[in-house]
């Protein structure tokens, strides 16, 4: 019989949002629709969903009604899945009987342009859903008992932070270092932004920290060279080279990477670099301020002006790296303030593209330009041209506040402001661990907002600047918040894991290995059960992805949660034909007369019209062709646009001004 | 190839500029301003030109003179770069550039030279008065007067006049045609139609005798707007109370020094009195401004700034007690204080029309003309 496990008792919620979804989404007859479908029993639309007093009423109809299963029609199940599956469990039905449905993101605020579509959208999700809801099985969370140890890859800033806060909350932790000594790139540098505390100091106490902890140990020329296990259950092999070769195997809850960065090293010939010794990158320039007393010399003469080139190999439209490094511009300006302070009127300009030292950095840019540095913002295709001539220095440059004028200038050092780029050796790391890469090929975590610490491996975290580029505070930030992640999983007596995972039909499965073999999470394995080979999942390394159920050819897997039936099902509600009845404008209303809308647009709007009906055109160009001001075209084309009678496309040569064309040709 | 000259700024700072480099161009000061209109942009490009060190178009600019310091830009300025401190010593550094002597720049970046120069030149008065004085008589006029046209030939002392004048208007002229050639002359490619010399003419004379755009200043105090007119009329009293004098002293000295005593209503008198009154009251009033830098204009003074109140304070009183003693009898109070009213007078022409703070007299409507000659030329070439 078809209707054989089906639930008979299902309830549906549709939420306005408030207006958020109503404004747009027919609610109150999606609902009156909802109530006619199979194993519906209720149906209601309810203004806040989520609301303390609503969740009360679905206990409420949950316990009267006898209800097996329900549907919530709002939000995302980003937002409220979690809310709703606590509704379900506080009136005693098991959680995973409840599916969620988002009109919202969806629906009312995707189509906003076409409520009446919008509606039609919404009503096959809550089928679906209705649906999908029942088939749905009552399942239990993974249980799993992890081991309170954490190898931290990296002894930099971050890793030793993450160390000790890991140590003072009660687990053991390794440390493995790749160098001779721990302390990272920033054991190197001598002064600091804000305090002026040196680098090495900072880095010294907190290795001294360390040492008198004896739940951390901190192993130096050491490297990973092997992973296993997952979350709760890791196993580490690292080697450590010291008077002899040693392999070590470190038990791990959960693995912090904190492997930190490279700095960008220029091409030779890039604006000089490699050709002059008056050429440095950012890095080498310090390390010469920080070395010299007295003053600073280049050929032995006396330095007196420095030049600093922005961007070097970072934000390049081709080639090089695409992102922004952030914190080479807070570094520049620390460094020309240094400068000052050491060598007194050295005189500094940037050929910038543009100026970042965000927050209580710019503190720093307004003390630079104080103290007199000259700001010039370049564009990226026109960028400054270096020349070298009897080892003498030559830069051309193109200042934009001056009509663009060409000025030359005579620097006696360029210094490249070089970012930061990910560790040479990164992709090694990234194999073992099995984590992936962004576009800019630092580590990459599963949301820069929601979950900004976490990979997509269980029990695997990141931190400080092995993610993206980081000054220390947001380094020793990240980390400390990947602590408190690891610390929060550790801490309990038993892991309780999400239980949508692969599962396997044991009568079906022959075990030939094609699913182990598409697995990104190593989850699957090869097990044998009463004299029979057939593959097993574990649980804690399983995301639930579903990748392994299409590849089998005996359709011996499913996720739970996603079963053939659920899916089948939620397909057939969708395409299940909906008839809304159509609601009649008002009598009198703007949208019944008409009134309010333009019916014809202004002499100048023609002109505008006609002269972007050939091509594309700024609004220098306009103003230029009509033969007027051009702040008076500037007023009548942002309002074009607003009333989208115009649309931006694209900008012209020297990305300065849009490109603007018709929305709607003129008839 | 234009050079940054990274260097102007500390010379800038010795004219007085003070936390310009701080500017990020945002321009502000120029939406703000009531002067500029869509060919000028001053504050932004000028500070802009200086943070470069762009010489060349800061000499060939005529814009500082266009600005007379309201202040409604350091009010209004986003980064406290007090822009209009900057015109006001961009004026400094373009006088000392329109100097051909050098004297200029020696005056407005050294204390001593300035101070210097005042000693230098009252000594040489004093000097020539020492050995050349007339009779130091004790007898008086009919009227009671003291006969200073016999201690000191009003002839004499014309001579002395015309030799001054003679030198002021060389020096001036010789750099007013400098500042031509910097500002109409540099843009070799802009061709000048010779009629528009005359036709542009009259703005020399409307705004030497008005300073009309003086009176469009606007300030904003304690969140209201207020009008400049108060300042402007004071200082066109002053200026024209200066003007008076000035022509009384070297074209009519016959008439202006004479041992006659004129009824208290003649032109002589009038005249003087007008002058007196001016000078004094603009003096008071910019000595008090000055000192209690209660307005944004008068927050800063340069060392030229007070020798020049000093000075034109010094004349005045000691103006005022010649007056006095001459018409009361007093002959030797008055013999010596006319020496010393020279002594002050002579340096402070000599410094300050040709070669420092009064040269803007001359400068301001000369900058109208000649933007107005160059702004006429280019519409002409656009059209």
């Amino acid at each position: 019989m078809e209707n054989e496990g089906k639930k008979q008792r299902i309830g549906v919620y549709i939420c306005h949002c408030g207006g958020n979804i109503s404004d747009y989404v027919d609610v109150e007859q999606l609902s009156d629709i909802m109530k006619r479908e199979e194993g519906v029993v209720i149906s209601r639309d309810v203004m806040f969903t989520c609301a303390d007093s609503n969740q009360k009423e679905m206990i409420r109809d949950i316990h009267e009604h006898h209800l097996d299963g329900f549907v919530v029609a709002s939000c995302s199940p980003k937002l409220h899945l979690h809310t709703f599956r606590n509704v379900a469990q506080r009136a005693g039905l098991n959680p995973y009987n409840y599916v969620q449905v988002n009109v919202r993101e969806q629906c009312s605020w995707a189509h906003s342009d076409h409520p009446d579509q919008a509606s039609v959208k919404a009503a096959g999700l809550i089928r679906a859903g209705i649906r999908r809801v029942s088939y749905s099985e009552a399942l239990e969370p993974l249980r799993i008992t992890a081991v309170k140890s954490v190898v931290i890859i990296g002894a930099g800033v971050a890793g030793m932070r993450a160390a000790i806060e890991l140590a003072r909350m009660g687990n053991e932790v390794f440390l493995v270092e790749k160098e001779a000594e721990g302390g990272g790139q920033v054991a190197a540098w001598d002064t600091l932004y804000p305090t002026g505390t040196s680098g090495k100091d900072l880095t010294q106490l907190m290795l001294k920290q360390i040492r008198e902890i004896p739940a951390i140990k901190l192993f130096t020329n050491a490297t990973v060279e092997h992973v296993s296990g997952s979350l709760g259950n890791f196993m580490v092999e690292v080697k450590i080279r010291h008077e002899k070769e040693e392999s070590l195997k470190l038990p791990a809850g959960a693995i912090l990477v904190t492997t930190g960065f490279d700095s960008n090293l220029p091409a030779e010939g890039t604006f000089g670099y490699g050709l002059s010794d008056r050429v440095l990158t950012l890095p080498e320039f310090r390390k010469r301020i920080d070395e010299a007393s007295g003053n600073l010399m280049v050929n032995g003469k006396k330095i007196r002006i420095v030049a600093f080139i922005y961007c070097v190999g970072m934000r390049q439209e081709k080639g090089g790296n695409k992102y922004c490094s952030r914190t080479c511009c807070t570094t520049t300006m620390h460094a020309s303030l240094e400068l000052h302070r050491k060598f007194g009127n050295v005189k500094a300009i940037h050929l910038y593209r543009d100026i970042r030292t965000y927050g209580k950095q710019e503190v720093l840019y307004n003390q630079a330009s104080q103290q007199g540095d000259l700001f010039m913002m370049f564009k990226e295709n026109d960028p400054p041209v270096v020349s070298l001539q009897d080892s003498r220095l030559k830069i051309e440059v193109t200042d934009h506040l001056t009509d663009r004028t060409r000025f030359e200038l005579e620097p006696d050092l360029l210094v490249l402001v070089t970012g930061m780029v990910p560790r040479s050796d990164s992709d090694r790391i990234a194999q073992l661990l099995k984590i992936p890469v962004g576009n800019d090929k630092f580590f990459n975590e599963i949301h820069p907002k929601l979950r900004p610490v976490e990979t997509v491996i269980n029990g695997i975290m990141l931190g400080g600047s092995c993610q993206g580029p980081k000054n220390i505070t947001e380094s020793i930030q990240s980390s400390l918040s990947a602590a408190a992640k690891i610390n929060a999983i550790l801490c309990k007596e038993s892991l309780e894991l999400e239980p949508i995972v692969a599962r396997i039909n044991e009568e079906a499965c022959t075990w030939c290995g094609i699913c182990a073999g598409v697995c990104d999470y190593d989850a699957i394995f090869q097990m044998e059960t009463d004299g029979k080979v057939i593959a097993g999942v574990n649980g804690a390394a399983c995301t639930g992805c579903g990748i392994c159920a299409p590849v089998c050819p005996a359709d011996a897997i499913e996720v739970a949660q996603y079963t053939n039936h659920e899916i089948e099902s939620m397909i057939d509600g969708f395409m299940a034909p909906v008839i809304l009845e159509e609601k009649l404008a008002e009598p009198g209303s703007e949208e019944e007369t008409g009134e309010g809308l333009m019916k014809e647009y202004p002499g100048i709007w023609k002109e505008i019209l006609k002269q972007l009906d050939k091509e594309p055109l700024t609004i220098p160009q306009i103003a230029k062709q009509l033969q007027q001001e051009s702040e008076l075209i500037t007023y009548h084309v942002m309002t074009m646009n607003k009333y989208r009678i115009l649309e931006p496309a694209g900008t012209d040569e020297d990305l300065t001004f849009y490109l603007y064309t018709p929305k709607t040709r003129l008839s | 190839m234009n050079k940054l000259n990274l260097q102007l700024a500390d010379t800038l700072r010795k004219y007085g500029a003070k936390e310009f480099t701080a500017c990020y161009n945002c321009g502000t000061c120029t939406a703000i301003c009531n002067l500029t209109d869509s060919s000028s942009y001053f504050p932004r490009k000028i500070v802009r030109y200086s943070a470069l060190g762009y010489e060349k178009a800061l000499e060939s600019s005529s814009e500082p003179w266009l600005c007379y310091y309201c202040g409604e830009c350091n009010e209004s300025c986003p980064k406290q770069a007090e822009p209009a401190e900057l015109m006001m010593s961009i004026r400094r550094y373009l006088t000392a550039r329109y100097d051909w002597t050098g004297l200029s720049h020696k005056l407005y970046t050294s204390t001593a030279w300035e101070i210097g120069s005042i000693v230098f030149l009252a000594l040489i008065i004093l000097l020539l008065f020492v050995f050349y004085h007339g009779p130091m008589t004790t007898e008086l006029t009919p009227q009671g007067g003291v006969k200073l046209n016999t201690f000191a030939p009003w002839k004499t002392i014309e001579l002395g006049d015309w030799l001054m004048a003679g030198m002021l208007s060389f020096f001036l002229l010789t750099n007013i045609f400098r500042m031509y050639l910097k500002i109409i002359r540099q843009d070799k490619s802009l061709h000048i139609p010779l009629v528009l010399y005359f036709t542009e003419a009259w703005r020399i004379v409307t705004n030497f005798f008005t300073q009309w755009h003086f009176s469009e200043c606007t300030s904003i105090e304690s969140g209201k707007k207020i009008s400049f007119s108060a300042y402007w009329i004071i200082h066109w009293f002053l200026m024209t109370s200066y003007l008076v004098m000035f022509t009384m002293i070297v074209v009519f000295l016959g008439w202006f020094q004479t041992e006659t005593i004129y009824a208290w209503w003649h032109p002589q008198r009038i005249l003087g009195y007008y002058a007196t009154i001016g000078l004094t009251v603009g003096i008071v009033y910019f000595f008090w401004a000055r000192v209690k830098k209660n307005q944004e204009k008068t927050r800063h003074s340069h060392i030229t700034d007070w020798t020049f109140l000093v000075l034109l304070f010094l004349t005045t009183i000691t103006g005022i007690l010649v007056h006095i003693f001459r018409i009361n009898g007093w002959p030797m109070a008055t013999y010596y204080i006319y020496v010393f009213h020279i002594m002050v007078l002579f340096p402070m022409l000599m410094i300050e029309v040709p070669f420092s703070k009064w040269s803007h007299l001359a400068y301001r409507p000369f900058a109208i003309y000649f933007s107005n000659v160059v702004n006429t030329a280019e519409k002409k070439k656009r059209s």
